[in-house]
């Protein structure tokens, strides 16, 4: 049963991350702080997972990398594009829907 | 610089060689790990460190996520891979035949060269015929999936259906005694033969008095055959007692597979004997002419045999490993 879980829950993550970044990289912002802002709102992501999907958005066009040579480390930021914002906008409006579908049955099947 | 983390770096970076955006991806890596060592600030620690790396997880498992994970053959083509092999094989084996009665080589170019066989050959050719036509049936489906089309591949129907991963059936306790019977005699057999090879080098003896027991073939000949059937014997005793207490099927299958094999080997060995110098006691030429009819008949029978269980198990154990 936990597997199953974890199963779906993998499932059901991997397209919220994605929707996710998009809303948060409205502001510049690099991998492991986007891990913490995620966990600081009690979103936990694994972290192997946050890199490769940034990449696949970068490549896609939505979002884009900048290296930045701080004090420290180099570290890449991200920003969401015009084609991340147009993506992220109709993502919205199905998650939206999603939600409200949801919401509408659990109600009538508690009237039922 | 981070021994440790250099290594791990290093192992990942094997899983992604030759992707231009490798040392990228290595840099975004190594950023995320330094900067979750540190805590946010100061130097890094290298307990914190060594936690870092273990949650970031294992290294193959890393790379893969970088890894677009398109299947080599496409889920709808792999029911077919077993069933085109086995009807390629067939018809390799028909050709085979050919090759090996009217001494000739046979090419279908690219597709397809037997070269003239003698028995031995052709007994050694079989399982790497198999292989060859395993191979190419998964090179044309791996194409197939490559073009993305739509294709609908026919499915032929012929033969016992290798295909299917039937589950176990349940056994009832008078089905289960019958086993062990069974393998009980095929273990008094086995060892009755093991205690004649240990002491007269062969299972192949004349003679009615225990007293005047002789070997009936020249000692390697002896060897070879006897060695042959105690292996199949063995296995048989095995696999019997495998299936009696409902064992692992799978171990089952490698067993057979591994003693099918070496009785191919052992049975080509044989039939690579001159027949002539095969008998340890005289024997009239008609019955010698007699019996090289009947016993190389036998074992290319056998190793026909030997060599349809050694594909088949060979595809069953395939089929579950896909079917898993």
């Amino acid at each position: 049963m936990d597997n199953e879980f974890g199963a779906v829950e993998t499932e059901m993550k991997r397209g919220f991350l994605q929707l996710l970044v998009l809303i948060v990289l409205e502001k510049d912002a690099y991998g492991y702080a986007m891990v913490r802002a995620f966990r600081d709102l009690g979103y936990e992501v694994e972290e192997n997972t946050l890199y490769p999907l940034l990449r696949r958005l970068e490549k896609r066009g939505l979002i884009a990398g900048k290296w930045e040579m701080g004090e420290e480390r180099p570290r890449k930021f991200y920003a969401v594009t015009a084609a991340g914002r147009e993506m992220r906008a109709g993502l919205l409006q199905i998650w939206k829907k999603q939600d409200e579908i949801v919401k509408h049955i659990i109600k009538e099947n508690k009237h039922a | 610089m981070h021994k440790k983390l250099e290594t791990y770096l290093e192992e990942i970076g094997h899983f992604l060689s030759g992707r231009e955006e490798r040392e990228e991806i290595l840099a975004d890596i190594r950023g995320h790990i330094l900067e979750k060592a540190m805590g946010g600030n100061g130097p890094v620690d290298e307990a914190e460190l060594e936690k870092a790396i273990a949650a970031y997880g294992a290294p193959r498992r890393v790379a893969e996520k970088y890894l677009d994970g398109r299947p080599v053959i496409a889920p709808a083509f792999q029911r077919h891979l077993f069933r085109y092999a086995t009807f390629l094989f067939a018809v390799h084996l028909v050709f085979i035949a050919c090759a090996l009665v009217f001494k000739q080589s046979f090419m279908v170019f690219p597709f397809l060269f037997v070269p003239r066989l003698g028995i031995f050959e052709a007994v050694m050719y079989l399982p790497m015929a198999f292989l060859a036509d395993f191979g190419a049936a998964a090179l044309a489906l791996h194409l197939l999936t490559r073009s993305g089309k739509e294709i609908k591949l026919p499915w032929p129907k012929f033969a016992v259906d290798l295909d299917e991963v039937k589950p176990a059936a349940a056994r009832t306790i008078a089905a289960r005694i019958a086993t062990l019977v069974g393998a009980g005699i095929m273990l008094a057999l086995t060892a009755l033969g093991v205690h004649l090879y240990a002491k007269f080098s062969t299972i192949f003896l004349i003679g009615f008095n225990s007293e005047k027991f002789r070997p009936l073939l020249l000692p390697r000949p002896g060897q070879l055959i006897s060695l042959a059937i105690l292996v199949m014997m063995a296995a048989g005793t095995i696999v019997l007692f495998i299936k009696a207490f409902n064992a692992s099927r799978r171990l089952a299958c490698w067993i057979d597979l591994v003693a099918d094999g070496s009785a191919l080997v052992l049975i080509g060995l044989t039939l690579r004997q001159p027949f002539a110098s095969l008998f340890a006691v005289h024997l009239p030429p008609r019955s010698l002419a007699w019996l090289h009819i009947t016993l190389t008949v036998s074992l290319l029978f056998i190793a026909l045999m030997v060599a349809i269980d050694l594909v088949a198990n060979a595809v069953r154990l395939g089929r579950k490993r896909l079917a898993r």
